[in-house]
């Protein structure tokens, strides 16, 4: 992949082409749980991002932690411009509720784009709450308060 | 898990743009043709057949499979010959050759189908288009490409 990534910055459109395939499943996985609707425009600006920076990533190595922190900020940028009603800030579901429920998309439209960022990267990417605090540039405080604060509320809230 | 993790789409047009973004001096031109995608697409992704018919300076095109991928060998109106390397799926062709650059997209729409094009002449040594005249280029090859489903 190095090699890859290597041709893209030298200007060769099949390797871009080529890399574009690697990174769009990965890119779409991340916008769609944080920009929901807006997953389409997320994803195409976080591409557009991407590829416009490839220039600039030094080390190929690092390229899927580059672009999923690129993708996060766009995800949460496109959704909070057309962000609508939210119902429940600071509650976020634990991965009991995410199991039980029918439809994550229907809940997760009740969180903001940046606890859906939250949730995101600890259900979908595995990350701790000290990495994921990293990628936000919060304090690992606000990413524990998101995550565990208010879950019987939410379970309440969810189940009536 | 009973349900599951919404993904988002990325069609071939948004993938269209999103390459062309990184091509300095690319431009995407693009509409909406009236005819269903398996129509358009039949004309538009037949490199043999199709291309020539739309795309300016095409004279004939000729199609090989090769161990390294697919290879198109065009030759222009004035002679020139040109080696393709190529990528075709339904929606998408990407053609990249020393010189020149091609890069088609479709999707089906409400009323047809959303069709975007780009490319032009190459800068060489890195991602880039020469400015001059590529808008107006591939919006000639839309308005051809068009005015057979017309």
């Amino acid at each position: 992949m190095n090699e890859l990534v290597r041709a893209a910055q030298r200007g060769d459109t099949m390797a871009m082409n080529e890399l574009l395939d690697l990174l769009t499943p990965y890119v779409t996985r991340i916008c769609g749980p944080i920009a929901l609707a807006d997953g389409p425009d997320a994803a195409q600006e976080a591409l557009i991002a991407i590829f416009k920076g490839l220039r600039g990533l030094r080390e190929p190595a690092a390229l899927y932690g580059w672009a999923r922190a690129i993708a996060v900020r766009e995800a949460v940028r496109v959704a909070r411009r057309s962000r609508h009603t939210v119902e429940f800030e600071d509650d976020l579901p634990s991965p009991t509720d995410l199991e039980q429920a029918a439809d994550i998309r229907d809940l997760l439209a009740r969180l903001s784009p940046e606890h859906r960022a939250v949730l995101m990267l600890r259900d979908v990417e595995g990350l701790d709450e000290r990495a994921a605090a990293e990628l936000l540039k919060v304090p690992v405080g606000t990413v524990k308060s998101r995550l565990f604060r208010a879950r019987d509320n939410f379970r309440k809230a969810w189940s009536s | 898990m009973s349900g599951s993790w919404p993904v988002a789409e990325l069609d071939p047009v948004r993938r269209l743009h999103v390459l062309a973004s990184a091509i300095s001096g690319a431009a995407v031109a693009s509409r909406v043709i009236s005819a269903p995608f398996e129509q358009v697409w039949q004309v538009a992704g037949d490199l043999e057949r199709g291309l020539g018919t739309f795309e300016p300076d095409m004279r004939s095109v000729r199609v090989e499979q090769t161990e390294s991928g697919l290879v198109a060998h065009a030759r222009s109106r004035y002679g020139f010959r040109a080696r393709f390397e190529v990528d075709l799926r339904p929606g998408w062709v990407w053609m990249q050759s020393r010189f020149l650059l091609i890069g088609l997209a479709a999707v089906p729409v409400a009323g047809g189908t959303l069709f975007a094009a780009t490319g032009g002449v190459r800068v060489p040594g890195r991602a880039g288009l020469v400015p001059l005249l590529v808008r107006r280029a591939n919006e000639r090859a839309l308005d051809r490409l068009a005015a057979r489903f017309s």
